[in-house]
């Protein structure tokens, strides 16, 4: 993983996210990876990729769970319970 | 795969919803299948170049993004004959022109989230090749929305010392947003301006890529949104090059 490349995760704002607060997170992977879950989402294997390509991170790992655990916690990238996507989730 | 092409400029008035509504009869003319979204929702306008006239209950995008209607039932077609004939098809998803309710939407307010569902359902539902999103000068939520799920983010400007400085912080946001393809379009060029300094000079300002350089011209004033130049005037040098400019976006997405 790049030094600097992974959020500090306990530092990130706790509101909903809006385009304007992802426009001004840091690090830039942190900004690739929600831009990429609006569209359609991510399927599960895109987002595995997303991460790969970003911070060398395997899904499974514990950088990747927390990662995603406060973006769950937050509301702002959020797995469907009922299909294989992830999607970046915009207001409350 | 649908490719969306966000129409954006940092200020108002660079020609916008003309290059918009012209983009979409150039992509039509060439049988392709296209909506048009009005995300100018406090000022709206590209439904005026379509001929496009709000009647009695016909729903319209704050139907969606404020009551809740389907999608699909808040779109229309507005294929022009031309672009019938070509088996092209233009639909169109205007904003309300009812001050009350755009009062409303402004006091209200929507959830942005929808108009990225909007678009993406749409493309499904009616199999569409493109999707161009008309937005309101500068940057808001929409705006910045639009950019970021952009295939193609066309930044209109003209040679306005105002609209160098603007369309700087718009690309510069739309950078931070990782926007892939953005083409600079420079519009209102007046004739005794040199196209080669202009050109050098939107080189030396940034570093996209230039998509036209359109001319100022007199025909655009005189039709005053009320046609489509590339239809009314196709041989004109502003049609040909918006023309130009829809084979290149076609060229760069050939699968669409
Ligand atoms: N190349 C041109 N030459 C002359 N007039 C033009 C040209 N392009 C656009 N216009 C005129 O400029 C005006 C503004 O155009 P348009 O509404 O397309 O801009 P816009 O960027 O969508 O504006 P807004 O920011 O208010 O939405 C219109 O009267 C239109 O006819
Ligand atoms: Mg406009």
């Amino acid at each position: 993983m790049t030094e600097g490349s992974f959020p500090n995760l306990e530092a990130l704002p706790r509101g909903p996210l809006t385009m304007a607060l992802m426009v001004q997170l840091e690090p830039p992977p942190l900004r690739r990876l929600l831009k990429k879950g609006l569209r359609r989402g991510l399927s599960t294997a895109e987002l595995r990729q997303c991460l790969d390509a970003d911070w060398g991170l395997a899904l499974e790992s514990e950088s990747a769970s927390s990662l995603l655990k406060a973006l769950q916690d937050r509301r702002w990238f959020i797995s469907s319970a009922d299909a294989d996507v992830w999607k970046t989730h915009l207001g409350s | 795969m649908t490719q969306i092409i966000a129409v954006h400029s940092f200020r108002g008035g660079t020609g916008k919803s003309n290059l918009t509504a012209n983009l979409a009869a150039s992509l039509g003319l060439q049988g392709k299948r296209v909506a048009v979204f009005d995300t100018d929702l406090a000022s709206p306008g590209v439904h005026v170049l379509f001929g496009y006239t709000h009647e009695g209950e016909s729903l319209c995008l704050n139907d969606f993004l404020q009551e809740d209607a389907a999608i699909k039932d808040c779109v229309h077609e507005v294929t022009p004959a031309p672009v019938k004939a070509a088996k092209g098809h233009v639909f169109l998803a205007p904003a309300s022109m009812d001050s009350d309710r755009i009062a409303r939407l402004l006091r209200e307010g929507y959830q942005v989230e929808k108009l990225n569902d909007a678009i993406f359902a749409l493309a499904d539902a009616l199999s569409l090749d493109y999707v161009i999103v008309d937005t309101h000068p500068g940057i808001n939520e929409e705006t910045l929305l639009s950019a970021a799920i952009a295939d193609y983010l066309v930044m209109v400007m003209r040679p306005d010392s105002q609209d160098y400085l603007g369309t700087a912080v718009a690309i510069e946001v739309a950078q931070r947003l990782d926007v892939a393809n953005i083409q600079l379009v420079m519009n209102k060029l007046p004739s005794q301006f040199s196209r080669d300094e202009v050109r050098l000079r939107m080189q030396e300002s940034y570093e996209v890529s230039i998509g036209s350089i359109l001319p100022l011209s007199e025909d655009l004033l005189t039709l005053a949104s009320g046609g489509l130049a590339v239809l009314e005037f196709p041989n004109h040098t502003w049609s040909t090059a918006v023309r130009e400019l829809a084979q290149a976006l076609l060229e760069a997405s050939p699968s669409a």
